[in-house]
C-alpha cells in the first residue's frame, strides 16, 4: 500500500463486500445468530451449576462430562444413534447410488412419475412419514419383539431412516452424475472395458464425491432426526435425540450441555474426515 | 501405402438413421492399410456418426464393416482391433498419466512389467516421458490430447480413428500438431482416420479425403484431386476458396464441339463441349480459383482467355500475398490472389479505379450444382 491515509484509500468496489461497513455488520449479525446458541450450550456444558437452565455462571467444571459418560441410558441411546445412522447411511447410500444410476442412464416407460416418487419422502412433511410408517409397521405387524437382542432391535428405526435418507443421496449423486462426460465411459468401452469394467473404473470414481456428500448428508440427517424416529421407537429403543428430549422435561441439566457438545464434536469430525475423502483425488477444474 | 493391398477397413452400403432422420445414406469407401484418411464435411453430415460406427459405438442400420477382412456386424466396441481418440480427449480424470495409458493392457491382462515397458514406450512416442506422474488435470489441452493418442496407439490398433483431434487446440499448436500426427502415423505405421470440418487440416494431413454431405458421399480423392477437379459445386465451394457464376443461359455454339454459357456476371463464354459434366444435377456454375485470376489494365489478346472489367475494392493483406477484391457490375465480385508487389501498386491505385480481370478458359471449372443424380 502506498499510502496510509483514510483519504487517499480508493472507494470500494462493486464486489468488495468485506469493506463497506453495513455488509460487514450483517455478515457479523448473521454470524451470531447461526452459532451463538451453539456456542452458549458449549460454554455452558462447563458451568459448575445445578440445573442447565441456570444462565448464571458459577465457574469451570468437567463434573458433567464425567455424568454423562456414567449414565447408562444416555450412553446407550447414544450408541443406538450411531449404530442406526451408520447401517442406514450404508442401505441409503447403496439404494441412492444404484436409483442415481438408473434414472440417469436409462430411459424407460413412467420415468418422470417415478423420478417424482423418489424425491417425495424430502417434500412429505415428517409429521406424516412418521404417523404413515407407525402405522405401517404395526399393521403388517412388523413391530420388534421386547426381548431381541441389539442392534436387531433397532431394525424398524433402521428402516425408517433409510426410506427418508435415501432420496437426499440419491439426489446428490444424480447431480454429480450430470457432470460425467459419456465419452469417458466410450473411451473406456474402446480399450476394451465390459459394461462393468467401465462401471468399477470410470463411473464409480467419479461418483465418489457424490457418494460421499450422500452418506454425510444421510449420516446427519439420521443422527438428530427426532419427529420420524418418536414415531417409530419402542421404549426400549431410545435414541439420543429422542432421550435428551425427554431429560430436558424432567429438567435442562449441564450434563445435556456435555452430551450434545460430545455429539457436535462427532459431526464435526465425520465432516471433516468426508471432506478430505472427498477432496483426495477430486479433480480440480 | 499401397493401392493393390486389400482395405484395412471396408465400408459397404452403410445407412444409419434415427427416427426418421437419415444420417448416413448408403455410404461405401475403402480404407486402406497405412493411410491417413479424412472424413470431412460440414457440422452434421454424418462424419462423426460414420468413425462412431467404426468404432463399434453405433450399429449401422444397413450394411456392413469389415475390419481387415472381417464383419464387424455383432461385434462390440471392446472387441473391435480400433481404436479412438475422442474430440473431448476423455482422459480419465482419476488416473495418472502412465495408468491412462495403461488401462487398455491392464484389460487384457497383460503381465505388469509388460504393461510398464509398452507404456514407456508409447509414452516416449507422444512426447510425455516426463509427466507419466502427473495427474490429467496438471497437463495442457495438448498434453492431454497425447495422453488420449498414447492410450489408443498403445493397443496396437489396426486403425486409429480421431474425431476432431485439433479442433480443441489453439491455432499455433494446431499447426505444430498436424506436422506431429503425419509424423507419428509414418512411424506407427496404422492407418488413422480422421473426421474434420476443416478443410485445411484435411488437405494438409490426409493422403485421401472423402467430402461427405448430408449423410451422402460427394467425393473421395486425394487432396490435389478434390483441388482441382471437385465434381460440383459443393466440393468447390468447401475445399478452398473459389469464385463462382450461376449459368443462366446454354446455347449451342458454332460448331458441335462448342457450346455458350451465359451468366449475368461474364455474359456468353464459350466451351468445349466435352468439358460439360456428363451428370449432375440442378443448374451449371462455372468457377475459377482467386489464384488463376489474373489483373491487368486491358483485356489480354489470347483467344482462350475469359475477361470481366470491373472496379478495384478492397485489398485484404495475407502475409507472402493479398486478396484484391474486384467489384463487377450487378453487385456481384470477385476475388483474385495478387503478389506482395501487385498487392503495393494495387494499394496505391485508387479505389473504385476500373481493373480488368481475366483467367484462362482451361483454368475455369465447369460444374453441376450436386454431382449426385438422385436425391441430395
Amino acid at each position: 500500500m502506498v499510502s496510509r491515509t483514510r483519504q487517499k484509500r480508493a472507494p470500494a468496489g462493486p464486489f468488495d463486500y468485506s469493506r463497506k461497513v453495513s455488509l460487514r455488520l450483517v455478515f457479523f449479525l448473521g454470524a451470531i445468530f447461526l452459532y451463538a446458541p451453539i456456542v452458549v450450550l458449549v460454554i455452558f456444558s462447563f458451568n459448575d451449576s445445578r440445573r442447565g437452565g441456570n444462565v448464571i455462571w458459577k465457574g469451570f467444571t468437567t463434573k458433567y462430562y464425567e455424568k454423562a459418560f456414567n449414565n447408562d441410558a444416555l450412553v446407550e441411546s447414544f450408541i443406538n444413534s450411531l449404530t442406526i445412522a451408520l447401517v442406514s447411511t450404508i442401505f441409503a447410500v447403496i439404494l441412492g447410488a444404484v436409483t442415481a444410476v438408473v434414472l440417469w442412464r436409462f430411459r424407460f416407460p413412467l420415468k418422470p412419475v417415478y423420478e417424482g416418487m423418489v424425491s417425495l419422502p424430502i417434500v412429505i412433511p415428517e409429521i406424516c412419514m412418521g404417523v404413515s410408517l407407525a402405522v405401517f409397521f404395526s399393521s403388517f405387524g412388523l413391530y420388534v419383539p421386547r426381548d431381541v437382542a441389539f442392534p436387531l432391535n433397532l431394525t424398524n428405526i433402521i428402516i425408517a431412516h433409510i426410506t427418508f435418507s435415501f432420496p437426499f443421496a440419491a439426489m446428490v449423486i444424480r447431480t454429480r452424475l450430470n457432470s460425467f462426460n459419456r465419452e469417458m465411459e466410450e473411451a473406456a468401452r474402446d480399450l476394451g472395458a465390459s459394461e462393468f469394467q467401465v462401471f468399477r473404473d470410470i463411473l464409480l470414481p467419479h461418483m465418489r464425491p457424490g457418494l460421499v456428500a450422500g452418506a454425510l448428508l444421510a449420516f446427519t440427517l439420521s443422527l438428530d432426526d427426532f419427529v420420524i424416529t418418536f414415531f417409530t421407537s419402542g421404549p426400549n429403543t431410545v435414541t439420543f435425540p429422542i432421550k435428551v428430549y425427554s431429560m430436558v422435561r424432567f429438567s435442562v441439566t449441564p450434563e445435556i450441555n456435555a452430551a450434545s457438545t460430545i455429539l457436535i464434536l462427532i459431526t464435526l469430525a465425520v465432516t471433516f474426515v468426508a471432506m478430505r475423502f472427498q477432496s483426495f483425488e477430486e479433480p480440480r477444474k | 501405402m499401397s493401392e493393390t493391398a486389400p482395405p484395412i477397413i471396408s465400408v459397404q452400403n452403410v445407412t444409419k438413421r434415427f427416427g426418421s432422420f437419415t444420417a448416413l445414406e448408403n455410404i461405401t469407401l475403402d480404407i486402406r492399410p497405412g493411410e491417413i484418411f479424412a472424413l470431412l464435411g460440414p457440422s452434421g453430415c454424418g462424419k462423426s456418426t460414420l468413425l462412431r460406427i467404426i468404432a463399434g459405438l453405433e450399429t449401422a442400420t444397413e450394411g456392413h464393416i469389415m475390419i481387415d477382412g472381417q464383419d464387424m456386424a455383432g461385434i462390440p466396441a471392446n472387441k473391435r482391433p480400433v481404436n479412438m481418440v475422442f474430440q473431448s480427449y476423455a482422459v480419465f480424470p482419476h488416473m495418472s498419466v502412465a495408468d491412462n495409458v495403461a488401462y487398455g493392457l491392464k484389460l487384457e491382462r497383460l503381465p505388469k512389467p509388460e504393461i510398464a515397458a509398452k507404456v514407456e514406450e508409447a509414452l516416449a512416442q507422444v512426447h510425455l516421458s516426463d509427466f507419466a506422474h502427473r495427474k490429467p488435470d496438471q497437463l495442457s489441452g495438448g498434453q492431454r490430447q497425447r495422453v488420449a493418442l498414447a492410450r489408443a496407439l498403445v493397443k496396437r490398433p489396426k486403425v486409429l480413428l480421431l474425431d476432431e483431434p485439433l479442433s480443441a487446440l489453439d491455432a499455433k499448436l494446431r499447426d505444430a500438431m498436424r506436422l506431429e500426427l503425419v509424423k507419428l502415423q509414418e512411424s506407427v505405421g496404422v492407418s488413422f482416420v480422421i473426421v474434420t470440418h476443416d478443410q485445411s487440416e484435411a488437405l494438409a494431413m490426409a493422403d485421401r479425403i472423402a467430402v461427405l454431405e448430408a449423410g451422402r458421399l460427394r467425393q473421395l480423392d486425394t487432396p490435389a484431386g478434390l483441388y482441382k477437379q471437385p465434381v460440383d459445386r459443393f466440393v468447390a465451394d468447401f475445399i478452398g476458396s473459389i469464385n463462382m457464376f450461376a449459368v443462366i443461359g446454354q446455347h449451342d455454339g458454332a460448331t458441335q464441339a462448342e457450346t455458350t454459357l451465359e451468366t449475368a456476371e461474364l455474359g456468353r463464354v464459350r466451351v468445349s463441349s466435352a468439358r460439360l459434366p456428363a451428370s449432375g444435377q440442378g443448374g451449371l456454375v462455372l468457377a475459377v480459383r482467386p489464384e488463376r485470376v489474373k489483373l491487368a489494365d486491358a483485356p489480354p489478346e489470347s483467344a482462350d482467355a475469359i475477361a470481366v472489367a470491373g472496379h478495384l475494392g478492397d485489398v485484404a493483406f495475407q502475409g507472402n500475398s493479398s486478396i484484391a477484391e474486384i467489384l463487377l457490375a450487378g453487385g456481384a465480385s470477385l476475388a483474385a490472389l495478387v503478389s506482395e508487389k501487385e498487392a503495393d501498386r494495387l494499394m496505391q491505385a485508387e479505389s473504385g479505379s476500373p481493373v480488368t480481370a481475366w483467367w484462362r478458359a482451361d483454368d475455369m471449372l465447369i460444374l453441376p450444382e450436386n454431382a449426385l443424380s438422385s436425391g441430395g
